[in-house]
């Protein structure tokens, strides 16, 4: 069983993409997994300029200090758009329910512009 | 999606695990038939409901059918229709319509919410050794996620509670898939023993319930003379104890 849910983000300069849906209500700076659930992250798209697209992922989010660990990378050469998909997916599991994932806007280092992506992320349940 | 509704002249069982007893039905007819489906809407809970969390503190509903992120519903949700026999739970009927029965597939979007039925609400089912732990959307057992199978029986209600142990404030959808059976309880005691000892194809639900509230009990008795057939397996006692039980059913 799952969900596919379309994030968008966007941020400005360099740090974490505010990530919001039409399935949400709001913004989120990360994406907790519940226990027992994985997260697929099968699509990515990045637009605006020139980016370096971090995912990030870390064990435990309610922690005092997060320790948070780049699982992949993303690079728009130039200013446009890459649609990255029919991949496979990046698999994060939720052991604990603590962990989360995030997206972060890690280069070109100065960058002060407005960067966007998107990623298509599924919830996936009872799938043994 | 496959839906698990029994088709016309099918039997349904609808076995009672506290009791060891089961309702033996023949499908008469279905009456939706072709039309299975109500877009209900939102989860129907209110902006400014108070929910707890998994955290052990509160937090607020934002926003009509709006399930904030780490909260779970407290008390058990029902379905308002206007125009049903009772409005404020549509799936709710008397025990004198005992020739219906509701066979009835919740899907919730989105699908990782968790769900749990409580039968009748308040009655907490889940249960772990006995009744040592007690589960539910707030424990790491006794829930499902997206999607709630349930035949609903005559005078009984049922309501649901749901969990969203993500940290997002997610907008909620319902739709039901139903069947609106018009059933009789079987009244052939050797077909009641093939039934039940699976010598004769038909739809096994077993109701989710691991206590009979004493109101359930009470239901099916009015609606349907008795609360069941025990399963037994020597077919001798089985069918004299399924002749006289018979003779008690409501026609």
């Amino acid at each position: 069983m799952g969900e596919l849910i379309t994030f968008y983000g966007k941020v400005s300069g360099l740090g974490d993409y505010s990530l919001t849906s039409p399935a949400i209500r709001g913004n989120v700076g990360y994406i907790r997994i519940p226990k027992g659930v994985k997260l697929k992250i099968w699509a990515k798209r990045i637009a605006g300029p020139a980016t370096t697209v971090a995912i990030m992922f870390t064990r435990d989010v309610t922690a005092s200090s997060v320790t948070w660990e780049t699982i992949g990378t993303e690079h728009l050469a130039s200013a446009g758009e890459i649609t990255l998909e029919k991949r496979r997916p990046i698999v994060v599991v939720g052991y604990t329910g603590k962990e989360a994932i995030k997206f972060s806007r890690v280069g070109p280092s100065g960058a002060t512009d407005e960067s966007y992506v998107e990623f298509d992320i599924e919830f996936v349940w009872d799938d043994e | 999606m496959t839906l698990p509704f029994a088709r016309e002249n099918e039997f349904l069982v609808v076995y009672l695990p506290p009791i060891s007893r089961a309702l033996v039905f023949r499908i008469v007819g279905v009456y939706n038939n072709g039309y299975q489906k109500i877009e209900y809407g939102p989860i129907p809970i209110s902006a400014g409901t108070t929910l707890p969390t998994y955290e052990g503190g509160a937090t607020t509903v934002p926003e009509d059918g709006v399930m904030p992120a780490r909260s779970y519903t407290r008390d058990a949700v029902r379905f308002p229709m206007e125009g049903a026999y009772d409005e404020s739970d549509m799936w709710r009927f008397p025990e004198d319509w005992n020739e219906r029965l509701f066979h009835i597939l919740q899907v919730v979007k989105p699908g990782f919410l968790r769900i749990e039925a409580q039968i009748p609400p308040g009655a907490i089912q889940p249960k772990f050794q006995r009744d040592k732990v007690l589960g539910g959307v707030e424990k790491d057992f006794g829930f499902t996620r997206g999607k709630f199978e349930i035949v609903q029986l005559p005078g009984v209600s049922v309501g649901y509670r749901y969990g969203n142990d993500t940290n997002l404030d997610v907008y909620t959808y319902v739709r039901f898939y139903y069947a609106e059976y018009m059933v009789e309880i079987v009244k052939d005691a050797e077909m009641v023993y093939n039934i039940l000892m699976k010598r004769v194809p038909s739809r096994w639900y077993t109701y989710p319930v691991t206590y009979l509230h004493p109101r359930i009990i009470e239901s099916l008795k009015k609606a349907y003379g008795f609360e069941g057939f025990p399963l037994l397996y020597r077919r001798e006692e089985a069918v004299k104890r399924y002749e006289e039980l018979i003779q008690l059913v409501r026609r």
